[in-house]
Parts: structure tokens; C-alpha cells; sequence
């Protein structure tokens, strides 16, 4: 990850973000969930399916252009917060914050975009309270409060 | 073949010459047992709406407990653990989209919509769209089920809560993360309560004498949204993936 266009944004990474509901269908382990970068780029498309969105986007390198792939939040998640099929569109000129992934292929999980206008639409959902840590590590584990039980540890 | 025709033109003609039985009648006369057996069902709670875990515990529930297993499932429990440690069993089965089954099912991120028929009710279950029957009608269990993802469910009303019994579930469903498997006499007994408007709770304990060196008892609950269930396709459009190690991929292109 280590191509032009992408920038550590410290304020994102400290920013409490969780994703239990992508985690049912996978855990995060290929994403770095301590790391938050940021893309700025063109949506190439935006794929509005299960079991998540997945936005490919095009992001200048010089002469020519790299293909970085997000996944994203189900339809199920985002359509329940105030996103459609027609929150992204190709050509639209983004900003996304991005979990990388750990192999250093040009994708990651999307935490959030800012529109052109400045709008900032988040992806991943995210808890702005003094739990927040607890509630990431929960995440983690795959054990939101109040979710399913707790592995037992040796 | 005539002489038949005949005859039931006969028959017609009888019938249209009949009065039509007055209203009041009709009325008055005891609905049929079909009938009778949905007007049985407004007796039950409402549980209109569907219900979702609540990922905020924005109600404080407490922790759960911690699991006791016996010494042959801690220590495989133990072993997958260390195994986590070389980069295995990082992803489970359900990145190649197959569910996970009774309990995980319960308490995954999509909502959970009850349906009531007059001899079970029918849970239909947004993540990975699966549904689930609780037969009501009094019938006990089968008689050695065939073990699967969902068992054999079967339900009464206990005031207004509901109690789900279920056998005969699938050695491949997981109690917990972490704990893989289980001895195929799990039994997994609900308890399921509306608590207020916007509140369902679920009581949940797990027995297996195999797995569990005491039954283990945790407590979800669940937000009300006043919204109907979408439709899931994991293999729409799954670019995750675990391999036999559980290590996890995706697919870029």
C-alpha cells in the first residue's frame, strides 16, 4: 500500500469504528483494522450486492491509473442507513477512509466517503462514546455485548 | 351419459330456485375449525416487526458469562487458539457462505421476523435468508432426528414467553467462537419474551454433556425495527473466502 494516493490519516485512525455486522460473514483478518488510509480517487462502479457492496476505484498514478477495490457494508446495513444504490456513482470524485489490506494488494474495507460537496458518508458503523475501545475489541473477537458468548480463553 | 346430464341440470335448477340463507343466519352458526384455529392465534403476544441483536447494548446488558467446558473441548478449544497463532482459523466457513446453524444463527447482524401459523411459528432469518420451524401443535420430539443445521424444534407458551427445545442439531454448528463442534446431543433451549414496545429477549441455554461441563445460560436482546426483511444472497456477490486451515482471501477482480 505503499503507492501514491494513499496517506495515514492519524485523526481517522483514532476514529472508534466497528463493524460487527460485516464481521457474521467474515472476521477481519484481512484488513488491518488499526491502520486507516486514505483514497482519493474516481468510482469506477459501485456493486450494491450481498454479502457486501464493493466499490472499485480508480486512483491516478502518474500516467495511468491503479484499480483500488473496497468492500463495503451489505445492502442490508447501508440501505437501513441512509444509503441507496445511487449514493456512489462512476466518475463521482471521492475521498474514501480505508482499513488496507494486510497483503498490501491495492483494496481494504471502506470506513467512509466524502463526497465532492464535503459530505462524509460512513460505511463501517461507527461509536463515538468513552466505550468505543471495548466495543472494537468486542468487534475483534466477534463478540459484540450482548451477541453471541464468549470463547472461553486457556 | 344423457340420463347423468340430466340429472344434474336437475340438480342446478333445484339450487337456483333455493333461496339464499338470511345473513343473520350465517353469523350465528360456529366458525370452522381451520377458522377457528387462526382466531386461536390473536391470543398470542405481538411480536410484529423484526428484531435485530442489539450491537450497541444501548439497554447495558451485562457480560456473558464465561463458558465451562469440559477438559476434552477446552482443550480443543485451546488448540484452535494456538492455531490462530500460525495465522489458521482466522476465518470460519461462513466467509464461503455457509450458515452457521443453531445457536450462531441467533445472534447475527440481520434482523429475525416471527411468523405465527396455527401449529408453528416460523422464523424467517435475513442472514443468509434461512428459516426456522418451532412446531406448536403439541408433537414431541422426532425420534432420533437427522442432525441439522436447525434440529428439531419444538415450542409452547409459557405466559408470554415462548419455549423453543431443540435436538438434533448438526455437529458442524458451532456453540461458541472458538468452539468448534460439538457431540450431536446438543440441546439448545430458548426463551423468547417481548419485554416492552421496542425489546425482545432471549434466553438461551446450551447442554451438551460432551461439551459443556455445566449448562451454559446467556441472554441476548433484540431492537425492534419497524421494517420488513430484505433479501440476502451471500453467494451474490462473495469475493471472501476461508480455505481448509482457515486462513482467510478475497478476490480483487
Amino acid at each position: 500500500m505503499s503507492t501514491q494516493g494513499l496517506v495515514s490519516l492519524a485523526a481517522l485512525a483514532a476514529l472508534a469504528a466497528i463493524s460487527p455486522p460485516a464481521l457474521a460473514h467474515h472476521s477481519t483478518a484481512m484488513f488491518d483494522f488499526e491502520k486507516t488510509v486514505e483514497i482519493t480517487g474516481s468510482v469506477k462502479d459501485f456493486q450494491w450486492t450481498n454479502p457486501h457492496s464493493w466499490t472499485n476505484v480508480e486512483v491516478q498514478s502518474g500516467a495511468a491509473a491503479d484499480v483500488y477495490g473496497l468492500e463495503g457494508m451489505s445492502p442490508n446495513y447501508l440501505a437501513r442507513n441512509g444509503w441507496t444504490k445511487h449514493t456512489l456513482n462512476p466518475g463521482d470524485k471521492i475521498t474514501f477512509a480505508v482499513h488496507p489490506l494486510k497483503d498490501g494488494r491495492k483494496g481494504g474495507f471502506m470506513v467512509s466517503a466524502k463526497l465532492a460537496d464535503g459530505t462524509l458518508l460512513y460505511n463501517l458503523p461507527h461509536f463515538d462514546r468513552p466505550d468505543a475501545a471495548a466495543a472494537r475489541e468486542a468487534a475483534a473477537t466477534g463478540n459484540a455485548p450482548g451477541a453471541s458468548p464468549p470463547a472461553p480463553r486457556p | 351419459m344423457k340420463n347423468s346430464f340430466l340429472a344434474a341440470l336437475a340438480v342446478l335448477a333445484v339450487a337456483a330456485c333455493t333461496p339464499a340463507k338470511p345473513a343473520a343466519e350465517s353469523t350465528q352458526s360456529a366458525p370452522d375449525p381451520a377458522t377457528q384455529k387462526w382466531a386461536a392465534l390473536a391470543k398470542y403476544p405481538d411480536w410484529t416487526g423484526v428484531w435485530e441483536v442489539d450491537w450497541r447494548n444501548s439497554r447495558g446488558m451485562p457480560a456473558k458469562p464465561a463458558m465451562k467446558l469440559t477438559t476434552e473441548y477446552q482443550a480443543k478449544a485451546d488448540a484452535y487458539r494456538a492455531a490462530q497463532k500460525q495465522g489458521e482459523n482466522l476465518q470460519s466457513d461462513a466467509a464461503n457462505c455457509v450458515p452457521p446453524g443453531l445457536p450462531g444463527i441467533m445472534t447475527q447482524p440481520y434482523p429475525i421476523q416471527f411468523l405465527y401459523q396455527p401449529d408453528k411459528i416460523v422464523m424467517i432469518i435475513e442472514s443468509y435468508m434461512q428459516f426456522r420451524q418451532v412446531w406448536t401443535d403439541g408433537r414431541t420430539h422426532e425420534v432420533d432426528p437427522d442432525l441439522t443445521f436447525y434440529g428439531d424444534s419444538i415450542g409452547f407458551w409459557d405466559g408470554d414467553t415462548l419455549v423453543v427445545d431443540t435436538i438434533g442439531l448438526n455437529p458442524q454448528n458451532r456453540v461458541a467462537a472458538g468452539v468448534v463442534g460439538h457431540s450431536g446431543k446438543l440441546r439448545v433451549v430458548e426463551r423468547i419474551r417481548r419485554v416492552d414496545h421496542d425489546w425482545l429477549e432471549i434466553e438461551t441455554t446450551l447442554t451438551d454433556p460432551e461439551v459443556f461441563a455445566e449448562p451454559y445460560t446467556s441472554t441476548t436482546s433484540y431492537r425492534r425495527l419497524d421494517d420488513n426483511i430484505r433479501e440476502y444472497i451471500c453467494l451474490e456477490n462473495n469475493r471472501d473466502s476461508a480455505d481448509e486451515q482457515g486462513r482467510p482471501g478475497i478476490k480483487l477482480e
